[in-house]
């Protein structure tokens, strides 16, 4: 999987900001929404041309909670851990993921179609328990209910 | 200039100088372990903190500045509290051991990893001055003690301890060959000290103050200096010649020996003490305990010192054919196997419990054995018979083990009505010892009938009297108990002597917790011991059993140490700022941030375990270095130092300049030493300057007994030059 | 005729994209159809809005695609009859008449991708009449208003301006704080996603009393619409000539840029928030210097939360004394609210300060939703504390909400109800400090986690006595020693829950008891076998095999399988399992 990353589609994102001071942050972001997760060589290449070293991009790329250093699966689930959704058993829909899928906070189910993620509050507490799956968002969720998500989306993605 | 106070001290400072700047320029102390001139202020530790009248909260005076008129303080409660609490919230997510486990359980707190560490690196020499520093009789001692360290050290959760007392012996056999080591003695102070008993606790107690530059006379009642060292161990395990080696080399240091005079006829501990400063009581345990048995009047049961004495002496009794001897502890085993060589034909060990329970050394039971020892456990004297005044036969109870009791021993108890009988000739009750007690008529004694004496201070109920060792508040120990105590009551005597105070608070220490210590990458290397003289040879006379380490094999063993202590103990600032604050990290005992590993290149050798997060490392390789090799990764409590990618140094641009090593306020970051095994040592500092290219630049150099150890680069020229550090050292020299 | 869909994200999340596709598939004209942004009645998603020519509403809730063509025949004929359902009840519609909205002024009722709906709805008047005033006289302005930080910290507005006026330097950055953290908290969101102008021209404002240039927002980057809608308003603004050089033909100029934060409630905390957006990890500054005389790029700095500057253009136009004839001595103006949890209706409040919990809860709120009696509320998240049921007639105000140990907080309400374990809340939100910790200092970064340690063992049954006191000495460190806001108030959730809910706390520790039935370790499941018809649905649902019996005959719970996941209890049609 490695060996395929194709460096030139950083060209566009580093000839606009790598000579911008301050916009490490935003470039990891536009790496990431290029190839779903920050690859070491991209890293590398942004130390090149950016002149930050690898040792600070790293430092940054790990403290935010949203990049990502493997691979995502097709779906990621953002499972929202907010207040609204903690008093409402978002834990039973982590339960249900976790059963459905097999797959723990962080981690992505061996075809590669879904990634866990538990995430800060998305900021739909009325919905709650609330997750994300890629951009689309679901709302008061129940088990069965998570349960027909995750149906529905593998029998999308077939 | 800004006038302000602090601590009810008036003080000036420029101005835009934070709080910190001013109370250093005027030697007031404030704790900090982020902050040092080389960065920019950082405030992540908040030891600094400081409170200031009329602010609500604590200032970090890393970045406060001072203003006019100005009232701070820097110890006050609430900044004392903060402060302790941040101690041991780090102290709870700090995993290390500041001190080898062997150490923290010798009585004596030898360094052993330290002396185990240089004999693996061939610096006897070191490692015999280490020893000495806290065993003056070493050869003897690694001959003779039950080795507590022993029982402490790690490698056995690998397969076996290391050989860490046989390895003493080895060390001070090399030394007591060669030119044998005398201390550097202390200017003499005038002061005098007496010290009744010339056993180990005695000549121990002498030895180091003599050092201090005190008079000291030991006074003792036998025709030689050692007590039970000489009269209660046989020559087979410690010969007298290395005994007497090593107290003439006392003698030699400067201490007073006076021998065949006995406390209570030639003198009395008052009588001493008018003539000198201080006396110590080390007179120890002579009197064999009794069983409160039947029959053991009878001719032919003696005493275990008595008969051990005896045969020392060149008095051995006639014991006959059968000996029985009472006891599991090692002077039963010394009973036993010198009974052999006097020519016993069957010689018994009756033991109320079995072999598992036996206090004494696995290895003299072994040997014993070996020799044609008989064990008799789980069988208790119940009589012993005689006819015409001398005994003939030993009536046993049989035992069984039964509930196990609070220490967790299962304790014996009797098996109703089962008893046996053996045919005697001679029995030896080898089951303890006690104080003399009319020897020492003038001092008040405890409820288990011994001096009772300060735990802390050694102090009796006489003014300027103390009292140490065998004869003491719990009774007969093992020697390296004694010696412990010497060494502690001698600093005590010291300031007792100078009119001192004395430090008597355990050092805080940070320990490993040692379940979650994983050695499933640790080689298997068997425990190597000396070899010994056959059975059937040995069982016939008194030559020393044990031959000794060779040189060849001493280092291989020394080399199986695991280095369990840090090696930043002597110059850690953390553990320094530990010990100002009674801290007491357990209660916040939870999980540790970071998993124990090392990653180290040819020079520096990085374990995040113990790292707290300072950021010195990163923000010197950053600010001052402008090389960016570490960084910080991740955050909150799993945040982690380290290369990029979690790349090893070795793969990093790091120049090896090695000021992230020097700003490392604890272990977390060590620059190796020249030494093939590396050891914690208490090492000299010095900065010295080296020519390069044609300019003089600073080196720190570290010493140790005259050896260079390391030497670090101390200014830009030196760090910007990336020598190797054998290059460093040769341009030294 | 105007038919207008509520699209704020919660209302996309209900299904309102869905909704307007639909409606554009009817025969209505696509050019009546329109959006606005969050109407804030978040609890009756999805919601359409039709306006008669004559400006008449008629207000559709929990509207679904379906609904669609009944609505197109409604709008076309003006038969209500197959719509009738979806049509708001008074009861409900009270949720929005009794609020005062201010800052929330424009929001569900103009198109938020529109400047020119800003403009029809008086917008940038404010700042021209600003920019005919001396910089001065508009911090005089705020001064009188009492506006003061609506981030949580509730500092006044116009000393903080003035702070950054007063400094020296020709480069000044006026920075938004839009890194909405506290979980349980969108005011903000629907702010930018509604009413983008409206911040933009506060900021304006902002911008040109303190003298800055630049004006920065930094957007957490969970909130992607809310930065798709600001990015096309700052568009339209500069095409407008609204933002860039000489603005309003004034010698006032200012830029715009949008920083998008990348995932780290510490960044809520304004030095930390500076250190991202110069790229850096998200590590507070020691303080002082305040950002004030050295912030963004060691400049001159002044950040304000999105809410405060939502505030700014209203007392321009209406006057700093209307701003301040509102709430109490000390709190002045209107405060907005995220009110979740177990209460009825949920959604946006923005009412006057001085009036009560109980008003904003049960009067606006509708009390709870389930059966089960109000407890507690949550107010100002994780910084923040419970409020127990007791105090629920604390005014809001900054300093009555204090005393109790809470904070006003950012605005997040989070209602609960009996079924809340107090404990349980405080290892929650002690959970979300301990992870987002930034890790620089020691109270902090070991502190919060050995505190959410002693909270599990706690509601694992595991707590000893004496926790509770080490607990609350250790709170008190932490506050007393963290670096930065986020650590110095980490302990109040704790705080409060044991000042008000000790009671709690020592169930859990001496009786291994959690009285509200939620911490799994320390609860059975039982099945009462008088009411339970034996359907099966429970043994069938049972992960572990753990509940035996046969049709329509009682089961029963072997409990040394049951693993409490608490399925059997969520299933049960007859309420035969119980929980003790």
């Amino acid at each position: 999987m490695e060996n395929t990353i194709n460096l030139s589609l950083l060209d566009g994102v580093l000839s606009e900001y790598a000579e911008v001071k301050g916009s490490l942050i935003t470039i990891l972001q536009h790496t990431q929404e290029i190839y779903g997760y920050l690859p070491k060589e991209a890293i590398e290449l942004i130390s090149e041309k950016t002149g930050i070293a690898t040792s600070e991009i790293m430092g940054v790329g790990t403290f935010y909670t949203q990049f990502r250093f493997e691979p995502v699966g097709k779906y990621l689930i953002m499972l929202c851990q907010g207040t609204a959704c903690h008093v409402n058993s978002s834990e039973l829909i982590l339960q249900t993921i976790r059963d459905e899928l097999g797959i723990d906070d962080g981690q992505t189910t061996e075809d590669g179609l879904f990634s866990l993620k538990c995430v800060a509050c998305l900021g739909c507490c009325s919905l709650s328990p609330v997750m994300m799956v890629n951009e689309d968002t679901y709302g008061s969720l129940t088990p069965d209910k998570t349960k027909k998500i995750l149906k529905e989306l593998r029998e999308a993605a077939q | 200039m800004i006038h302000l106070t602090i601590n009810g001290k008036q003080i000036t400072a420029p101005e835009g100088a934070t709080i910190l700047e001013a109370a250093k320029q005027n030697d007031i102390y404030i704790p900090t372990l982020c902050y040092d001139e080389a960065v920019e202020v950082y405030g992540a530790c908040g030891l600094c903190v400081v409170e200031a009248e009329g602010i609500p909260k604590l200032l970090r005076s890393c970045s406060a500045k001072v203003s006019e008129g100005m009232v701070i303080n820097t110890e006050s409660e609430r900044v004392v509290q903060s402060r302790k609490v941040a101690m041991e919230l780090l102290m709870s997510a700090h995993d290390g051991d500041c001190v080898a486990p062997c150490q923290l359980n010798c009585p004596a707190h030898t360094d052993c990893q330290g002396y185990v560490g240089l004999i693996a690196n061939g610096e006897y020499e070191s490692a015999l001055k280490l020893i000495k520093n806290k065993i003056p009789l070493p050869a003897s001692i690694g001959r003779v003690c039950p080795h507590p360290c022993e029982k402490a050290c790690r490698r056995k959760n690998v397969e076996e301890p290391i050989n860490i007392a046989q390895l003493k012996a080895f060390a001070a056999d090399m030394d007591l060959k060669a030119n044998s080591y005398l201390p550097d003695i202390m200017v003499r102070t005038g002061k005098k000290v007496a010290i009744i008993g010339g056993g180990p606790a005695g000549l121990t107690a002498a030895y180091y103050l003599n050092i201090m530059g005190h008079s000291v006379t030991v006074y003792d009642m036998m025709d030689k200096m050692g007590g039970m060292l000489r009269y209660g161990i046989p020559q087979y395990r410690l010969p007298k010649e290395v005994l007497d080696q090593e107290i003439a080399l006392i003698e030699k240091s400067g201490v007073k020996l006076v021998n065949n005079v006995k406390l209570g006829k030639d003198f009395t501990i008052n009588s001493l003490k008018e003539n000198n400063d201080a006396v110590i009581v080390a007179v120890g345990a002579w009197q064999s305990s009794s069983m409160r048995t039947p029959g053991e009047d009878l001719e032919g049961v003696y005493g275990g010192i008595d008969f051990l004495r005896a045969v020392i002496n060149g008095n051995a009794p006639v014991i006959g054919d059968k000996v029985v001897i009472c006891g599991g502890g090692n002077t039963a085993m010394d009973a036993c196997r010198t009974a052999v060589r006097l020519g016993a034909k069957e010689v018994y060990v009756v033991y109320r419990r079995t072999r598992n329970e036996m206090p004494a050394d696995k290895l003299e039971i072994d040997e014993a054995e070996e020799e044609g020892v008989i064990y008799k456990f789980l069988t208790n004297p119940i009589s012993f018979n005689g006819e015409n005044g001398k005994v003939t036969s030993i009536t046993l109870q049989v035992m069984e083990l039964g509930e196990p009791d609070a220490s967790g021993r299962r304790s014996p108890v009797p098996v109703e009505g089962k008893t046996e009988e053996i045919a005697v000739d001679s029995v030896i009750l080898a089951i303890g010892q006690k104080l003399v007690q009319g020897d020492v008529s003038e001092l008040a004694l405890n409820n288990r009938g011994n001096i009772e004496a300060d735990p802390d201070f050694f102090t009796t109920n006489i003014d300027g009297v103390f009292a140490i060792g065998d004869a003491t508040n719990r009774g007969a120990s093992i020697a390296i108990e004694a010696i412990g105590e010497a060494d502690r009551c001698a600093k005590a005597v010291d300031a007792y002597l100078n009119g001192q105070p004395l430090d008597t608070r355990v050092p805080y220490i940070s320990k490993r917790d040692e379940k979650a210590i994983d050695y499933s990458d640790r080689e298997i290397k068997s425990r190597l011991t000396p070899k010994v003289l056959p059975p059937d040879v040995r069982n016939k006379n008194f030559d020393e059993v044990s031959l000794g380490f060779t040189e060849e094999e001493a280092k291989a063993e020394a080399s199986r140490c695991l280095e369990c202590g840090c090696r930043e103990y002597y110059k850690c600032k953390l553990l320094g700022v530990a010990q100002l604050y009674d801290i007491n990290p357990e209660r916040f005992q939870g999980e540790m941030p970071q998993k124990y590993t090392r990653d180290e290149n040819a020079f520096i050798e990085r374990n995040t375990a113990k790292c707290i997060l300072c950021g010195l490392c990163v923000r010197s390789c950053r600010e001052v270095m402008d090389v960016h090799a570490i960084g910080l990764m991740g955050r909150g409590f799993k945040t982690d130092v380290s290369p990029a990618f979690s790349l090893p140094l070795d793969q990093t641009n790091c120049t090896n300049c090695g000021l992230c090593v020097s700003l490392c306020p604890t272990g977390a970051l060590t620059e190796k030493s020249s030494l093939q095994k590396q050891v914690p040592l208490n090492e000299d500092y010095t900065e010295e300057f080296v020519e390069i290219d044609g300019k003089r630049a600073s080196v720190l150099v570290s010493r140790y007994n005259g050896k260079v150890l390391r030497v670090i680069p101390n200014d830009e020229l030196s760090r910007s030059m990336q020598l190797s550090r054998e290059e460093l050292i040769e341009k030294l020299t | 005729m105007k038919i207008v869909i509520g699209q704020g994200s919660c209302g996309i999340a209900a299904g309102a994209e869905k909704v307007r596709k639909a409606l554009l598939n009817t025969n209505l004209n696509a050019g009546d159809i329109s959006i606005t942004g969050c109407i804030g009645m978040c609890y009756l998603e999805p919601i359409v809005d039709i306006y008669d020519d004559d400006n008449n509403l008629t207000r559709l809730v929990k509207v679904s695609e379906n609904d669609a063509e009944a609505i197109a025949n409604f709008v076309s004929s003006g038969d209500q009859s197959a719509i009738e359902s979806l049509i708001v009840t008074d009861e409900d519609s009270e949720f929005l008449s009794k609020q005062t909205r201010i800052a929330l002024r424009n929001c569900g009722i103009i198109n938020p991708d529109e400047i020119g709906a800003y403009i029809n709805a008086d917008g940038y008047t404010a700042l021209k009449k600003a920019l005919g005033m001396s910089p001065e006289n508009v911090i005089e302005i705020i001064k009188t208003s009492g506006l003061a930080g609506r981030g949580g910290a509730g500092f006044p507005t116009w000393f903080k301006w003035n702070a950054a006026r007063q400094s020296e330097g020709e480069e000044k950055y006026l920075i938004c704080n839009a890194d909405e953290g506290d979980p349980g908290a969108f005011m903000d969101r629907a702010v930018i996603e509604s009413d983008p102008h409206n911040l933009i021209e506060g900021m304006l404002i902002g911008a040109y009393a303190i003298g800055a240039k630049h004006a920065v927002v930094y957007v957490r980057a969970e909130y992607p619409l809310a930065i798709k809608r600001l990015k096309n308003a700052i568009a339209q603004a500069t095409e407008a000539g609204i933002i860039g050089n000489n603005i309003f033909g004034t010698d006032f100029s200012c830029d715009f840029m949008i920083k998008a934060g990348a995932g780290a409630f510490v960044c809520g905390e304004e030095t930390a928030l500076i250190e991202s957006l110069e790229g850096h990890r998200g590590m507070p500054r020691l303080k002082p210097p305040f950002p004030a005389q050295s912030g963004f790029w060691r400049k001159p700095s002044n950040i304000n939360n999105v809410e405060t500057f939502a505030n700014v253009a209203w007392i321009i136009n209406n006057g700093g004394e209307a701003f301040a004839a509102m709430g109490t001595e000390g709190s002045k103006g209107t405060k907005v609210f995220a009110v979740t949890g177990k209460v009825k209706r949920s959604g946006l409040v923005e009412i006057p300060m001085g009036k009560t919990l109980r008003d904003v809860i049960f009067d606006i709120g509708g009390g709870m939703k389930t059966d089960k009696p109000f407890k507690a509320v949550q107010m100002g998240g994780p910084s923040g504390g419970c409020i127990p049921a007791d105090l629920i007639d604390t005014v809001i105000d900054y300093k009555a909400l204090g005393a109790t140990g809470a904070i006003m907080g950012s605005g997040g309400m989070v209602v609960m109800d009996e079924s809340t374990c107090m404990v349980g809340m405080a290892k929650f939100f002690l959970d979300f400090t301990a992870k987002e910790s930034c890790g620089k200092c020691i109270h902090c970064r070991i502190g919060t986690k050995r505190m959410l340690e002693m909270l599990e063992r706690i509601t694992k049954g595991e707590g000893k006595e004496g926790d509770i006191e080490l607990l609350e000495e250790l709170c008190y460190s932490v506050k007393d020693g963290a670096l930065c806001g986020l650590g110095q108030t980490a302990p109040n959730p704790v705080l409060t829950t044991i000042k008000y809910f000790r009671d709690e706390y020592e169930a859990h520790i001496n009786d291994k008891k959690c009285p509200a039935g939620e911490c799994s370790d320390l609860i059975e499941y039982k099945i009462i076998a008088d009411k339970c018809r034996g359907c099966t649905l429970c043994a069938r649902n049972c992960p572990v095999n753990a509940i035996s019996g046969t049709v329509k005959n009682p089961h029963t719970i072997d409990t040394s399988k049951c693993i409490k996941c608490g399925k059997c209890y969520s299933v049960c049609k007859f309420g035969a399992v119980v929980k003790e």
